[in-house]
This record gives C-alpha cells, sequence and structure tokens, in this order.
C-alpha cells in the first residue's frame, strides 16, 4: 500500500469540501468538549464524595433531660452511652458535644443570620455523640443499635443530607451527557454526511479505482482517515476548550465551594486525564460512522 | 481467454432478460467487435466480464477466473488483468496525463520506481511522448482518448474492454485510435470492443459479435457491421 497516495488523497478531499470539513471537526469538538465536561463533572463527585466521606458522621442527639442536666457527661445514662460507643467495633471515634459546645457551634454556622441566633436559646439545641464510623456506609448498625435507647433522642446520619447534594450534582452531569449526546448524533450525522458528498465528488477517481482493480480497502481508507482526522482535530479542539474554560470561569465559579471545602478542588491533571480518553473515542467513533456510511450509501 | 456458456443475465427490474442464452468464446489475442443497437445487451455484456454484474444463469470464465463464481475479494484481482476504455474517457481534469496514466499504477499499489519507468514507455506507445506534463483540457478528443487507453493498457492487462471509444470522435480521429487498439491486440492483448461505428467494423473485417434482445444472433468471424440487414 502507497501511504503516500493514501495521504495526498486525504488531503485532497478535506480541501475540496473545506466548509463541511470545518462544520464536521467543530460538531465533532463540541460533543466531545461536553462528553468530556460530563466526565469530569463525574470525577468531580467522586473526589467530593471522598472529601465528605472523610469527614462524615452519625450524630446521636441526647434526650432533653440529659441534655440539660449532664453537661460534662459524667452520670450513668450518658456515660453508658458513651462507654458503649467508645467500645462498638464499627466506630472509629466518639466526640461528645454538650449543649453549650453545640450553640457555640449553630452561632458558628449561622453567623451570617444574627436573627436566627438571636431567636435560639442554648437549651433548645441537645447534646449529642459525634460519632465516625470505620465504614461510613455501616450506619443502620448503630441506628438500629442506638435509636430508643434511654438518653437517646434520635440517630441522624449526615449521609443522608450528602446524599441530596450528589444527586443534584448527578442530575447535573446527565443533563450535560444528554446535551453530549444529541450533539453526538449531530456530528455522526455531519461525518456520514461529509463522506457522502466526498465520495460524490471523488465519483470519477473512485469509479476508476474500481475499474483498474483497486482493492475495496484502498479505495475505503481516504475517506475512513478523513472521519478519524476531523475526529481527531475534534478531539484537540475539544481539549483546548477544557483548559481554556477550566481557566478562565469553572476555577472561578469553584473558587469559593472548594476554599469552603464543600467540594473537591479540579486539577489540570484531571482536565488532562479526561482529554485523553476523549483521542480514541473520537477516532474509533468517526471511523465506525465512516465505516457503516461507506458501507450503506456509497458504491466502492 | 473468454468463455460463456448459456449465460443470462435478468435485472430484477426488468421483466426481459438483458442476456439471454448466450455462448461465445473468445481466444486469447483475438479483436473482436461487440455490435447491436441500443438495449441489445452490449453494455450487459462488457459489465459481467468485469463482474460488475453476476450472471444470472450460466457460466462465465475470463482467463481462469469463473467469474459467476468469484468471491467478493478476489474482484480487484480480475480487473487488474483488464484494461477499459470508455466513449468519454473518464479522465481526471485535476491530473496531468502522466499523472491519470500513474493514478492507475499507484491504486493498485506498484512501487514508485515501476510507475516511473512505465509510465513514459505507455506513453511513448500511444503517440502521447512530449505531452506528459499536459492537462486534460489542453488536449483534443483524440489526444484525451490515447491517454485513456495508455491507462487501460499500463498495467498490461490480458484483455482489453472498450465500449463505444470512437462514439465521440471525428472519422480520421477514430482511424487512428482503432489503429492503436489493433497495435495493441498485435501485443498479445484481447481486444473486445463494442461499437456503432459501421465504417470502422467494415473497415477491420475482425470477427463480429451481433446481439439483438440480449440474443447472439450473429459471430462472424470475419464479419461486417450490416450483413443480412
Amino acid at each position: 500500500m502507497r501511504a503516500s497516495f493514501v495521504f495526498s488523497e486525504v488531503i485532497t478531499g478535506l480541501r475540496r469540501n473545506i466548509t463541511m470539513t470545518i462544520a464536521m471537526i467543530l460538531t465533532t469538538a463540541i460533543s466531545l468538549g461536553l462528553l468530556g465536561g460530563g466526565l469530569l463533572i463525574v470525577r468531580l463527585i467522586d473526589n467530593t464524595e471522598k472529601l465528605y466521606y472523610d469527614k462524615v458522621e452519625v450524630s446521636v442527639f441526647l434526650t432533653n433531660d440529659v441534655s440539660a442536666s449532664d453537661g460534662q457527661c459524667q452520670q450513668q445514662i450518658c456515660s453508658g452511652l458513651r462507654q458503649s460507643l467508645d467500645n462498638n467495633a464499627i466506630v472509629e471515634d466518639v466526640v461528645y458535644q454538650n449543649r453549650d459546645e453545640a450553640y457555640a457551634r449553630f452561632k458558628e454556622i449561622f453567623a451570617a443570620q444574627p436573627e436566627l441566633v438571636k431567636l435560639t436559646r442554648p437549651e433548645s439545641l441537645p447534646a449529642s455523640f459525634r460519632v465516625k464510623l470505620k465504614d461510613p456506609q455501616r450506619f443502620d448498625a448503630i441506628s438500629k443499635e442506638y435509636t430508643g435507647k434511654v438518653g437517646v433522642l434520635r440517630v441522624v446520619d449526615q449521609d443522608v443530607l450528602l446524599n441530596q447534594l450528589f444527586e443534584f450534582f448527578g442530575s447535573f452531569r446527565n443533563a450535560t451527557f444528554a446535551v453530549a449526546l444529541v450533539q453526538a448524533l449531530a456530528a455522526l450525522l455531519l461525518i456520514s454526511n461529509t463522506i457522502q458528498v466526498s465520495a460524490f465528488t471523488r465519483r470519477t477517481e473512485v469509479g476508476i479505482m474500481r475499474l483498474v482493480g483497486a482493492t475495496r480497502w484502498y479505495t475505503q481508507l481516504p475517506f475512513l482517515i478523513e472521519a478519524v482526522v476531523a475526529g481527531l482535530t475534534g478531539a484537540i479542539l475539544a481539549l483546548a476548550g477544557l483548559f481554556f474554560a477550566k481557566g478562565t470561569f469553572v476555577d472561578d465559579v469553584l473558587k469559593a465551594p472548594i476554599e469552603a471545602n464543600i467540594i473537591a478542588p479540579l486539577g489540570y491533571a484531571d482536565v488532562f486525564q479526561v482529554s485523553l480518553l476523549l483521542f480514541p473515542i473520537g477516532a474509533v467513533i468517526s471511523a465506525i460512522t465512516g465505516y457503516v456510511t461507506l458501507r450503506l450509501y456509497v458504491r466502492l | 481467454m473468454i468463455r460463456l456458456e448459456h449465460v443470462s443475465k435478468v435485472y430484477k427490474t426488468s421483466t426481459r432478460p438483458a442476456l439471454d442464452d448466450v455462448s461465445v468464446n473468445v481466444d486469447k489475442g483475438e479483436f473482436v467487435f461487440l455490435i447491436g443497437p441500443s438495449g441489445s445487451g452490449k453494455s450487459t455484456f462488457l459489465r459481467l466480464l468485469l463482474r460488475e454484474e453476476v450472471p444470472s444463469k450460466g457460466t462465465l470464465v475470463v482467463a481462469d477466473w469463473n467469474v459467476g463464481r468469484l468471491s467478493r475479494r478476489r474482484v480487484p484481482r480480475l480487473r487488474q488483468r483488464i484494461g477499459c476504455v470508455f466513449q468519454d474517457f473518464r479522465l481526471l481534469s485535476n491530473k496531468t496525463v502522466a499523472e491519470n496514466v500513474a493514478f492507475a499504477l499507484e491504486v493498485i499499489g506498484k512501487p514508485r520506481h515501476t510507475i516511473k519507468k512505465v509510465v513514459p514507455e505507455v506513453l511513448e506507445l500511444v503517440g502521447l511522448e512530449g505531452k506528459a506534463d499536459r492537462m486534460p483540457h489542453e488536449l483534443s478528443g483524440g489526444e484525451q482518448q490515447r491517454v485513456a487507453i495508455a491507462r487501460a493498457f499500463v498495467n498490461r492487462p490480458l484483455l482489453l474492454l472498450a465500449d463505444e471509444p470512437t462514439g465521440n470522435l471525428d472519422p480520421d480521429t477514430s482511424q487512428d485510435i482503432m489503429l492503436l487498439l489493433e497495435r495493441i491486440n498485435r501485443t498479445g492483448t484481447t481486444v473486445l470492443m463494442a461499437t456503432h461505428d459501421h465504417s470502422i467494423v467494415d473497415a477491420m473485417r475482425r470477427r463480429v459479435v451481433e446481439l439483438h434482445l440480449g440474443k447472439v444472433v450473429r459471430d462472424d468471424a470475419r464479419g461486417v457491421y450490416g450483413v443480412g440487414r
């Protein structure tokens, strides 16, 4: 096979349909960029989940009378619960937080809403045990064991609250993937259309190639390479777009929640790793689209 | 070289067969005219030889290939042994004369040094030495057909199929093209030419196979165009 001949055919083909080629590359770039964006959100969710799971706690709130009468957790009910939690095999760490400490933390959290702080009295906040589990997924075991015990008001898992946050992230990711899918469909149709136009404009060459005995593979290859070149160029643009987006506005938008430790930071290494996936995806999808188009619509 | 045994071809869209129980033998090195009115089956005959179509019935052998049973993968091998010339030349307008001829070798993967050697040789054979760098639109009709013949012959085919090669040319130029085809035939290449050109057939006095409504109605060893009509 003459590589130089095949590549000169590819360049001729791409140049002949320059506007179609540009449209094909841009659409591919946008769909790959959105796909990359979706993958980055998945990565962000994973990193954030890790961040939270490291900190996630179970709160065992104590009843009002225990909270009011035993500020240092020295009486039988409170110390008995602490001992039981300390000795529990699935518990990693237990911290007692009395009513005053709970009020101090409340004031800290709601410092921005002084009216709320003014309305809330220390007596309305229960004392609690902040329990860190060895495996955050084992909340059920703790809840079952301590709910209803004397002195226990209720057992709350922060994980439940987090799940709502992750559900929000998840729906954002799904929306991005949905747009990427529609874009990908448009890109596939455009690649298919460009190949058909390309084959039509080169019908004399293709006809002669068939007549003189060029193999089907030799005849198809320039068209397939054209599609793959478009896919790879789209991937390069998508990569550039993702880096540009991170550098210009994603970092700014996420700056505050990252500093507040609400979400995990997203590094250039994350963007680079995701972008590397876009190259094989772009190339393989373009090649398959090209091949199917040639089989179905173009007589070679 | 060519053997058709009771070959029929029926297209899906037609009720009448395009070729109907045709049996013809063409020996290596023969020069054969295929004549008949439009719709008589000449084009189908040529398309079957090229394996553009598959016979509906019968056996068709070209060189040693049983064309009807040839797998799709082996069709290019058959076509590499057959050269084709058409009425409309089918040259690539964006390539020079030499590039047009070289194209036929490039696309079958011939090495560059072979192409460099044989292209000037075949251009000389067809009388186009010195015009290698011209573009097709700079040539006369006759010269364009010479380029097409050079392209068809450059890979030294066993069989040359010519479909109305003089259809677009004036009588003098047609005469030159026929002399060229004769020259190629003298090198041992079998030539099968479909034509409507009475004067050429009458002047050359070669074998004539006449088709009418898909049947062979005449096969004369040294025939003329209009005998018995």
